[in-house]
């Protein structure tokens, strides 16, 4: 099966925090990296990613991981999968869609995406 | 319409405008100035894609801008205007649409730009382009997001 790797693509600091807390919980991860679109255009963000994917993706199937569908770094990364760069881009993540990811690694690429939704939606709720 | 704001953005539709200004001005449509998307449905339609429910963005170029702007100004619809930079913004004020406050949000770091503030890079022509505003009594403001810090611009060139 192909290695995959992944990129998370958010606003502020949220990028380095996810990979900060799903290093906690699911230990380092060398395949997966944070990219912040703070003081980027658009164009650079999206040229940033662009050598991020070029300098460590190579021959691997990369999955991006967005904060918001709408804002930069959505669009930055809906870029890339226009250009077929990219299997999948998830938006509005959470801590558990990571964690899915890390330990879904072995599922074929049509169960991991519909696997990694269903479990990241089911891991959102509200008590009482 | 009521243009709840005339914005210069380098990202144009992006969360600060979305989420931020959006959700607070209680926006329901986006107005995107460019030439250059107006003539790419591709790219407007990446775009598109993120926008969530409730919203609409229309992508026109600066002649039906210019044309359009002016003769809506009484429907019902809560209206933000894009562009990307302060050229365009004083091209459709030239052209006759009634602008009287222009907020600037990210233009970044580029050759030939100086810093005034962390996300507001300008040139020469951006200076002078604030100047001709202000000098036609429409005041320029930058602020990236609802809540922050309200900066004349002119007063920091």
């Amino acid at each position: 099966m192909t290695e995959r790797c992944g990129a998370i693509v958010a606003h502020g600091g949220l990028a380095e925090g996810f990979l900060s807390a799903l290093s906690r919980v699911a230990g380092p991860q060398e395949n997966l990296w944070a990219l912040s679109n703070e003081a980027l255009s658009g164009e650079a963000l999206t040229a940033r990613l662009e050598e991020l994917l070029d300098e460590r993706a190579a021959g691997r199937e990369v999955f991006l991981f967005a904060d918001l569908d709408a804002g930069s770094c959505g669009l930055a990364c809906r870029r890339l999968l226009e250009e077929g760069r990219v299997k999948a881009v998830f938006f509005g993540i959470n801590l558990p869609v990571l964690i899915e990811f890390v330990f879904l690694q072995e599922q074929p690429l049509d169960r991991i995406i519909p696997l990694m939704l269903s479990k990241s939606r089911a891991a959102l709720g509200v008590r009482p | 319409m009521t243009v709840v704001l005339f914005r210069v953005d380098e990202r144009l539709i992006h969360g600060q405008v979305v989420v931020g200004w959006g959700r607070r001005l209680e926006a329901g449509r986006l107005v995107v100035v460019s030439d250059a998307l107006a003539a790419a449905a591709s790219e407007q339609e990446i775009y598109r894609t993120g926008l969530p429910k409730g919203i609409e963005a229309d992508f026109w170029s600066e002649e039906l801008a210019a044309a359009r702007l002016p003769e809506l100004m009484d429907s019902d619809a809560r209206i933000l205007v894009l562009t990307s930079d302060l050229a365009t913004m004083w091209r459709l004020a030239v052209a006759g649409v009634p602008i009287h406050e222009v907020n600037v949000g990210g233009l970044h770091a580029a050759s030939g730009r100086e810093s005034v503030l962390p996300y507001v890079y300008l040139d020469p022509d951006d200076r002078q382009r604030v100047r001709d505003f202000e000098a036609a009594g429409v005041r320029v403001t930058a602020q990236d997001v609802p809540g922050a810090a309200r900066v004349r611009l002119e007063r920091v060139l």
